[in-house]
């Protein structure tokens, strides 16, 4: 305040940028304008194949907007009967994984001995490469159902689970144990027992963490998801059929697909975000 | 009385046991005659009805990536659904059941059910398979290919190149054997058994035509085989992209092949003004001996006698797409099927078939008989 006064009787005047920094509304605005201006140039760009030079390639290996628009459009039965595959692999295996590195992490909260075992193990199913989880549950699950969608699908759900297990896991097990030494001393003088610390303590205090789990895990869910595909004995999803264009040398359809896979990373980030705006509000 | 009965309730129970046991021994011989008994039943078995069985229980497998083609025309031949199951590059699906009607290419996954050797499955003949050739639904497979560009600012390179290989083939066809030895010297993927199995069916997939004809003509682009090739693909091939689909079905065999660089390389006494002195071959799949002719031209100095300084193999296998790698430039030449040359010019590349190598299909869809009966 001190300065802003100075500078007002030296007589010089406030720039635009020191006054737009000022202006709340133009801050909050700015969050949405900025992205948007930087995707219409980088549309325009693509568009007016300016990105073409830029990496020396082909409007048939980088199609144009437009035409992968009509693609998908053309095929959207096509499209959506794979998005659904994707989506419902990615969001089981999510839920799956999510309940599992939980259930986990609230075993290793409450008996630290046994839990932390078990943590660790579900951390090191995470680091294996997908590309090498995948072939091989493809080959452990042959026996769960005769059907190749069915098993095929299976598989895939798993893999998935796998991954966000950890991230779950490794996330809410913070959240269940790093609390504020105050609360946990306040639950001592009351001689709370185990299950009322965990009710109305440790559960509360991870559910920030939760999220912060599933920021990670959701986007992840539906890579592994899209990878798996690669490997499945059914064919099916996004993930398969950008591989399938691909190889085919049909690069605008695979373009499709990726867009595809896009829309389904970011809407899916949407909602979540959403979610989280809700169920987190009494903690802002 | 009744620990009598007791003690022969239980003598009868031990020895009906013993003996449904020894039975059970017994019937593993007891199958296998009945199942050679069955093979010859399932001999009268239509190659329709297998068919139509096993895409009933959608256990058809093929590997697609550009290798599904036939067996979706075969599947709509008999207005079956085109779905098949995504087959490994193990023969492992075969071997449990969960595929029963498993593509194999002669020269490669055949040899591995049938035979005894490192990696075999060991079937015998206890398999059978359908002949594409046999279904009319052959297609043209390994070629040679290269860009229009390219053939148009390398002629004499693209013309020396074909006389080398034709020669590198046309000895490796002639010399299976040594061939097969060539190429796992040269860094095979698989064992010099299968390597030499590989060999000798190869040679009979380059010096036989879909009719069952010898060919004595090789790299010979025939007309009638290529043709009935674009006709099937444009029957049962449907693309995604609307515009390539349109260009696709009005694609005529001028748009895709180019006789006039065989015709030069037969014609010439071995001698060229070469463009480009160092050339790259891009393969279709692994080194191995379906692609022994370039091999064999390597190892016995055919391509430094027309002029080359270098001739790189360069491997393909799984996700590596030659027609990509040969139409931005990243290799010179390329091996591929018609079929996905055909689409890939229909989305909008640039290239052109200069000589046909594989005169007949070696894709086959193999069974177990009594899978069947």
């Amino acid at each position: 305040m001190e300065r802003e006064v100075r500078l007002q009787k030296i007589g010089r005047r406030k720039t635009l940028r020191q006054r737009a920094k000022e202006n709340r509304k133009w801050q909050k605005a700015s969050t949405i304008v900025l992205p948007v201006i930087l995707g219409v140039i980088l549309v325009g760009l693509w568009q007016g194949q300016v990105l073409h030079g830029w990496f020396h390639t082909d409007t048939f290996t980088l199609p144009l907007l437009d035409k992968i628009g009509g693609i998908m459009f053309d095929i959207k039965d096509k499209i959506l009967i794979n998005t659904l595959s994707t989506v419902s692999v990615a969001f089981i295996g999510l839920l799956v994984g999510s309940l599992l590195g939980y259930l986990v992490a609230v075993l290793a909260a409450m008996f630290p001995k046994i839990g932390m075992g078990g943590l660790s193990v579900i951390g090191a199913f995470a680091s294996i490469p997908v590309v090498a989880l995948a072939p091989v549950l493809n080959n452990w699950t042959k026996d769960v159902s005769s059907q190749a969608s069915i098993r095929s699908m299976v598989s895939k759900i798993i893999v998935v689970t796998l991954i966000c297990a950890a991230d779950m896991g490794l996330n809410a097990y913070r959240g269940l144990t790093e609390i504020k030494p105050f609360s946990e001393d306040l639950m001592a003088i009351y001689a709370a027992p185990k299950r009322t610390v965990l009710w109305k303590l440790r559960l509360p205090n991870s559910l920030p963490y939760v999220f912060t789990a599933l920021k990670v895990s959701v986007p992840a869910s539906i890579m592994t998801a899209i990878v798996s595909e690669y490997f499945a004995e059914y064919i099916t999803g996004v993930g398969r059929q950008i591989r399938e264009n691909i190889v085919l040398a049909q690069y605008s359809t695979a373009w499709a697909y990726i867009a595809t896979a896009c829309l389904i990373g970011v809407i899916s980030y949407v909602i979540l975000m959403a979610l989280q705006s809700i169920l987190l509000r009494r903690y802002h | 009385m009744k620990k009598r009965l007791k003690r022969l309730v239980c003598a009868v129970t031990v020895a009906s046991l013993a003996m449904s046991m020894l039975t059970a021994c017994g019937g593993g011989g007891g199958t296998s005659q009945s199942s050679t008994a069955q093979t010859t039943q399932a001999a009268d078995l239509k190659a329709e009805d297998i068919i139509k069985k096993a895409a009933e229980q959608g256990k058809v497998g093929n590997w697609g990536l550009g290798n599904e083609y036939e067996v979706l025309a075969l599947l709509a031949k008999y207005n079956l659904p085109t779905k098949y199951l995504s087959q490994d590059f193990t023969m492992d699906g075969f071997d449990d059941d969960s595929i029963l009607l498993a593509s194999a290419m002669t020269y490669n996954e055949l040899g591995l059910v049938k035979n005894d050797y490192d990696g075999g499955y060991k079937y015998g003949d206890k398999v059978k398979y359908i002949d594409m050739n046999d279904e009319g639904v052959a297609m043209m497979e390994d070629n040679i290919f290269t860009t229009k560009k390219f053939a148009k600012e390398n002629p004499e390179t693209t013309a020396a190149f074909l006389y080398a290989s034709l020669k590198g083939w046309e000895y490796a066809v002639a010399h299976p054997d040594e061939a097969a030895e060539i190429v796992y010297k040269a860094g095979s993927s698989v064992s010099p058994d299968h390597q030499k199995y590989m060999a000798s069916e190869v040679a009979k997939l380059v010096s036989t035509n879909t009719k069952g004809e010898k060919v004595t003509d090789i790299g010979n682009m025939d007309d009638s085989a290529m043709q009935q090739t674009l006709d099937i693909a444009k029957k049962y091939v449907t693309l995604d992209d609307a515009t390539a689909n349109t260009k696709f079905k009005a694609l005529t065999l001028d748009d895709i092949r180019d006789k006039t660089f065989i015709t030069k390389a037969k014609a010439s006494d071995g001698k060229f003004n070469i463009e480009k002195k160092s050339v790259k071959i891009q393969l279709k799949w692994l080194p191995q001996a379906q692609f022994m002719g370039y091999f064999v031209a390597v190892e016995k100095g055919y391509y430094k006698e027309v002029g080359f300084d270098n001739v790189e193999i360069v491997s393909g296998g799984g996700d590596i797409a030659e027609t990509t790698a040969v139409n931005n430039g990243t290799v010179d030449f390329g091996v591929t099927w018609e079929t996905n040359l055909a689409s890939a010019d229909a989305s909008g590349m640039d290239l052109v078939e200069i000589a046909q190598i594989y005169q007949r299909s070696g894709l086959v869809l193999v069974y177990k008989p009594e899978k069947f009966s």
